[in-house]
């Protein structure tokens, strides 16, 4: 579910650096264009300012897709959504994904914290695939006693 | 270097390892527990070096015994993953301290209360492993066993390592993971060693 | 020799002939026969599924023979993200043979391969790969590359982690031509000040090389998002489940992954190759390169742009096996026939014998990939932190020659001596003033005119190792980012190497470089399989090595000039 309007991107429209900064902004609502050493120098500039923007991934995703490249649309178009989250919770969720890290009932609140909390209704289908998969082939955490017996796999 | 062309040469030492019985926990807390792998002089006699597996293991005693540690063989049967061995051996050392070895040579020094994929020290590349090598690790060992807290073992490098031993080690890996007993729990080997003429 | 020498027995007399080839390099190099039970075998084993799929729903329920209940992790993944549903069947009924002659006739465009290519499975790319010979393979990865461009990539690091060694190798490397730099340490804590050196060192070289820093997952994501390195490699993935999850990882896991750099405008590509599975005693019966086939979809799947493979770091497996290295160009072929970026390997020790060392890299050398070595060593060997590459500092003017005989463009170019401690002097002072700006542990003159001359770690003065732990530590706990060294870059006074730092930094605002196969050009346009796609179309058509460039390629160490004989060119 991609809510971005759709700007209508073809591949002759790359690089959006260079053929395109006047569609570019930061997270933080600066253009491209402000991004200058004197903004450096003059402390401007934080960290923040150098992050992508969750539309110009969109956008990215729109020139993926009019080059033949569907999986790479869908990569950035979950990227677009995890630009919302903090890295430290990142590293957490990742870390959450991996075999055994986590139990069915831990992935699904997962998932439904991506789509509450962070708009993240792509990232939240991946997990939930994931959980699926996890609970067939063995790789859900083993239930401490006395949570969910039924979680047992075929 | 020339090396001549060989058939696969007899080692001069040779060890059997007798099974007495399944592995229990020691009681001694100044034991280290040496825990070979399923194939460990047995299906194999040498290292991937051809280090005999005696000689492996007299180093390895010497090195603990020279510390005034007690030492215990035990064979693990049912994996061939070093880590899974040697912390099998911690577990059951009086000492919380085990060496693992598998046959190719590669090695680890465990500790019951770390991680199974957590270890004291690795030696994982066999082929720059000799005797000297060994005494070492049995040594320090012991001295973990002690308590004390050695200066690890140098480890040795060589970047030409991987073009010479790299496929071998995983055919001595695979031929080890054909003498898994699944199912079959540790146990505790006596070692016979026995100088077997060279001719 | 380190090795332990194995022990023989007295033997009876050899011929001399006998003796002379048992010295020969080559014989140290080791080889196994095969057992394809336990797939030590290339890619022609009797244990690989045959090619099948079946859709239903818009589903795949059948994939290689395999009914989807009983999909492992692999093959779920695949059929749910890597293969499109609505060609599949179509694509994989089609003659092994015919899709075969597509990847070699310049009469089938790269996109009309890739329109049959993304609908099939992993045994069918298997058994049309398997159709084809080095030459073919070779003819393939010509017109596949997703990149017009070729480009390589260097190694910086030092044995003793010293960061002036690794900024000013870069900046040597940079100017050579390396489109992107790759450094790991000994000690790991070393990394942040070693990853700033990366940097510094090429932006000096060459504006816009892209640098990354090995590292385990969590940390070399976190050194990305502060902006102190460009891109990210070090992703593993592997074909058996297994084996993956003795990674610790699964499909999910490193999909999830992958999204969460892109969301960091940080280029980013997956590692896979040959021989991995096998090694760790879990192939499941299967070929190197089916395995390896498996991985390459996963990639795709995960929707990451590009994938390094062939083999890497298990590359004395297949190199151990017959037709080892017809693989190893194959699994090369197989991602970019998927329209992946391909990082194509050569980075890794592979041989004693310098003619089979190059014999390796003629694959991937002669039709050009993204990125002909994934890791040629710009340090000597034994300063590769990465266990020594394929090829290193003192193969440099072989390469360029090669390039030079062959008029093949390997991405590295021969440079005056003068230029070259310029830069690496430039390279070791920008580092000095940047560490002063910083407040992290001074670096001498001493170590810059040593930095200037240096061939390998030995010929820098030491550092104090724990002054320099506790200046990285100070790097993370201050949380420095990309933007602190440009600001102190430029009160430096190396306002030039601040800008082109600022320029690269830029660029993940604008995700121009999270594309496939990007990289920057020296005016800092992002270059990438879609401003820049392979158009190959047979003879005279796609990249060809002509006009300045070929130029640049023409000059070696030592040219005599044509002009005044008793000269050589400069």
């Amino acid at each position: 579910m991609d809510t971005a309007p759709t700007t209508g991107l073809t591949a002759a429209d790359y690089p959006l650096s260079v053929r395109h900064p006047e569609l570019l902004h930061t997270p933080t609502g600066k253009p491209i264009t402000a991004l200058t050493m004197d903004a450096v120098v003059s402390g401007e500039l934080s960290a923040e300012d150098l992050r992508i923007a969750p539309e110009t991934l969109r956008m990215q995703a729109e020139l993926a897709d009019a080059s033949g490249r569907p999986q790479l649309a869908s990569n950035f178009r979950r990227a677009a959504e995890m630009t919302a989250i903090p890295d430290a919770a990142v590293l957490a969720m990742y870390n959450a994904l991996r075999p055994r890290a986590s139990s069915g009932p831990q992935l699904a609140e997962l998932a439904e914290r991506l789509e509450t909390e962070f708009s993240a209704p792509v990232c939240a289908g991946l997990v939930r695939e994931a959980a699926e998969v996890y609970a067939r082939r063995n790789l859900l955490a083993r239930p401490a006693a006395g949570s969910d017996p039924t979680a047992a796999g075929d | 270097m020339t090396t001549p062309p060989t058939t696969s040469a007899q080692p001069r030492r040779t060890v059997t390892l007798t099974e007495t019985g399944p592995a229990t926990r020691g009681t001694r807390r100044d034991e280290v527990v040496i825990a070979v792998s399923p194939a460990f002089a047995g299906h194999f006699t040498r290292t991937i070096v051809d280090v005999p597996h005696a000689e492996v293991l007299r180093q390895l005693l010497a090195g603990i015994e020279e510390q005034g540690v007690a030492a215990r063989i035990i064979r693990v049967r049912d994996t061939a993953d070093l880590a899974a061995i040697s912390h099998t051996g911690a577990r059951l050392s009086g000492s919380g301290i085990c060496v693992g070895i598998l046959s190719r040579g590669t090695t680890m020094i465990h500790q019951k209360d770390l991680a199974r994929l957590s270890n004291l020290e690795l030696f994982p590349q066999s082929p720059l492993l000799d005797e000297p090598v060994f005494r070492r690790i049995g040594a320090n060992a012991a001295q973990y066993a002690k308590g004390e807290s050695p200066e690890p073992v140098p480890t040795r490098n060589d970047q030409m390592a991987r073009p010479r031993w790299q496929a071998k080690a995983a055919l001595l890996h695979l031929k080890e993971f054909e003498c898994i007993e699944p199912g079959r729990g540790p146990v505790e080997v006596q070692p016979a060693f026995e100088l077997s003429s060279t001719g | 020799m380190t090795e332990t020498q194995p022990r023989r027995d007295p033997q009876p007399r050899h011929s001399l002939r006998t003796e002379i080839l048992e010295a020969r390099p080559m014989n140290l190099d080791g080889f196994v026969e095969e057992w394809p039970e336990k797939g030590l075998v290339a890619m022609e084993s009797d244990f690989d599924p045959a090619p099948s799929v079946r859709v239903e729903d818009g589903r795949i329920v059948e994939l290689d023979g395999r009914a989807r209940a009983d999909f492992d992790f692999m093959d779920t993944f695949i059929a749910n993200h890597a293969i499109d549903v609505a060609s599949a069947e179509r694509c994989t009924s089609m003659p092994s043979a015919q899709i075969a002659r597509m990847l070699i006739d310049p009469g089938a465009s790269r996109d009309e391969v890739l329109a049959v290519t993304r609908g099939l499975t992993p045994a069918k790319i298997l058994d049309v790969v398997k159709l084809m010979n080095v030459v073919e393979i070779m003819q393939g990865m010509q017109k596949m590359r997703a990149r017009r461009t070729p480009a390589n990539q260097g190694h910086s690091t030092s044995a003793r982690d010293n960061p002036i060694q690794v900024a000013a190798d870069a900046a040597e490397g940079a100017l050579r031509g390396f489109a992107e730099l790759e450094t790991t340490l000994g000690v790991l804590r070393y990394a942040p000040l070693v990853a700033i050196a990366l940097q510094v060192g090429a932006q000096v070289g060459r504006g816009g090389v892209l640098t990354q820093c090995a590292l385990e997952e969590a940390t070399e994501l976190e050194l990305g998002m502060r902006g102190i390195t460009a891109y990210a490699e070090t992703i593993s993935i592997y074909g058996t489940e297994s084996v993956f999850i003795d990674g610790d990882d699964t499909p999910w896991s490193k999909a999830f992954l992958a999204s969460a750099y892109a969301s960091r405008g940080i280029k980013m590509r997956f590692t896979s190759g040959t021989g991995s599975e096998v090694q760790m005693g879990n192939a499941e019966g299967k070929s190197m390169l089916y395995l390896e086939i498996r991985c390459i979809l996963m990639a795709k799947g995960a929707g990451v742009q590009g994938l390094q493979n062939g083999s890497i770091s298990c590359i004395g497996v297949p190199g151990a096996v017959p037709g080892g290295l017809r693989a190893v160009a194959a699994e090369n072929l197989v991602a970019s026939m998927v329209d992946l970026e391909c990082a194509s390997g050569n980075d890794q020790s592979f041989s004693h014998s310098a003619m089979r060392r190059t014999a390796r890299a003629m694959p991937q050398l002669l039709p050009g990939t993204d990125f002909v070595c994934s890791g040629y060593s710009a340090v000597p060997n034994p300063d590769n932190m990465f266990a020594g590459s394929n090829f290193d500092t003192e193969d440099y003017d072989d390469w360029n020659t090669i390039q030079r005989d062959l008029q093949v463009d390997g991405g590295l170019r021969h440079v005056r001596e003068d230029e070259i401690l310029q830069a690496r002097n430039k390279a070791a002072r920008a580092l000095q003033t940047l560490f002063a700006q910083l407040d992290l542990p001074a670096i001498t003159d001493q170590e810059v005119e040593a930095a200037t001359y240096a061939n390998s770690s030995n010929d820098y003065p030491l550092r104090d190792v724990l002054t320099d732990l506790k200046g990285a530590q100070a790097v993370m706990d201050r949380g420095l980012t990309g933007l602190d060294l440009v600001r102190g870059l430029e009160a430096g006074g190396f306002h030039d190497v601040a800008e082109n730092l600022l320029t690269v930094l830029r660029q993940r605002v604008s995700g121009d470089l999270l594309q496939t196969s990007a990289v920057l050009t020296a005016d800092f346009t992002p270059l990438s399989a879609i401003n820049d796609a392979n158009d190959y179309a047979g003879p005279g058509t796609g990249y060809r090595l002509a006009g300045e460039r070929w130029e640049q390629l023409k000059k070696l160490r030592h040219v005599t000039s044509a002009t005044n004989p008793e000269t050589e060119v400069r």
